[in-house]
């Protein structure tokens, strides 16, 4: 399986991302955000950054790059689709997912390691996890807070597209485990067909040691189960 | 013709705006007799049309390409003839 790891202007975790797959033994490359052409991948990473300096909105001009049509046929088509941090916020103001990423509630850019709990162990991005684990990963963002209106979250939740839920070390779900406001403690979401994910915490941040953990590496561990 | 537009991109009514919730707090503080403080943003679009309509066509199809509609609503603000040749390049 070979990924493209989209960079925009802006992007600045594109270099974790690759190096989080060469850990996990899958092949990945480069590629800039005027691509139209992906045919020759399997899949995309949307790395996190400040797209076009996150003007206007984190996001909000980077869903009009060329790249961004060939991303929508590859999740149209099936194949994984990640979008990390400002990845995730492409992939709301692209429609790929729903929702909105709004201003942290204490408006403070909070970057610290936070514990999300694994919702759904069953998705080509957390077969390496199982579920209710939980994972210790970074967070670094100023806009993170998932907003839907109450009939997408409904719907979120009742379909178990709720991926990553902040908690507690030990898993419990609380606002004082919350770090940015975010309705129901979401961090993490995937579409209706389970093939795009979004999320804020950092899983390419925490895949080595030398990183300050590895609890990450299942995300790219799990992607490396879906070759065979 | 050369147009300005004028558009107001808003938080939804009702979506918790932290950044006036911040700004209320200051004025509050500082005595004023403020109720309430949303923070918006303005865009000033110079743009070329052959009539007022179609500048303010043109100008609400920007405003809803920039707008994320899960969050946010825009207004056209305002829409004026600029002289001359002026704002064109």
């Amino acid at each position: 399986m070979r990924f493209a790891v989209v960079q925009f202007p802006g992007s600045n975790c594109d270099r974790d991302a690759l190096f989080a797959f060469q850990v996990a033994g899958l092949k990945a490359e480069l590629v800039p955000h005027t691509e139209t052409d992906l045919s020759r991948f399997d899949g995309v990473f949307l790395p996190g950054g400040f797209t076009y300096g996150d003007y206007l909105r984190p996001g909000a001009l980077a869903k009009f790059a060329p790249v961004m049509g060939e991303v929508e046929r590859l999740a149209r088509r099936g194949h994984p689709v990640i979008g990390v941090c400002n990845g995730f916020q492409i992939l709301t103001e692209a429609g790929l997912l729903p929702g909105a990423l709004l201003a942290n509630l204490n408006l403070h850019f909070t970057c610290k390691e936070v514990h999300v709990r694994v919702e759904r162990a069953d998705l080509p991005f957390t077969r390496a996890y199982r579920q209710g684990q939980v994972l210790r990963l970074p967070i670094a963002h100023a806009e993170g807070r998932y907003y839907a209106d109450p009939e997408t979250l409904e719907r979120l939740e009742g379909e178990g597209r709720v991926v990553f839920r902040y908690s507690g070390p030990k898993g419990e779900v609380s606002e004082a485990y919350n770090p940015n406001g975010s309705l129901n403690g979401i961090a993490g979401i995937v579409n209706e067909r389970g093939n795009v994910l979004g999320m804020m915490p950092h899983p390419e941040r925490a895949v080595h040691e030398v990183l300050g953990g590895t609890d990450g590496l299942g995300l790219f561990l799990s992607l490396a189960m879906e070759v065979v | 013709m050369t147009y300005q537009a004028t558009l107001l991109i808003e938080l939804k009514p009702g979506i918790l705006d932290p950044q006036g919730r911040a700004v209320e707090g200051v004025l509050k503080g500082l005595g004023h007799p403020v109720e309430s403080v949303r923070v918006g943003r303005v865009l000033e679009v110079v743009l070329r049309a052959e009539s007022e309509e179609e500048a303010r066509a043109l100008a609400s199809r920007i405003g809803a390409a920039l707008t994320n509609p899960v969050m946010e609503v825009f207004t056209l603000e305002g829409l004026k003839a600029l002289e001359g040749a002026e704002g064109g390049r």
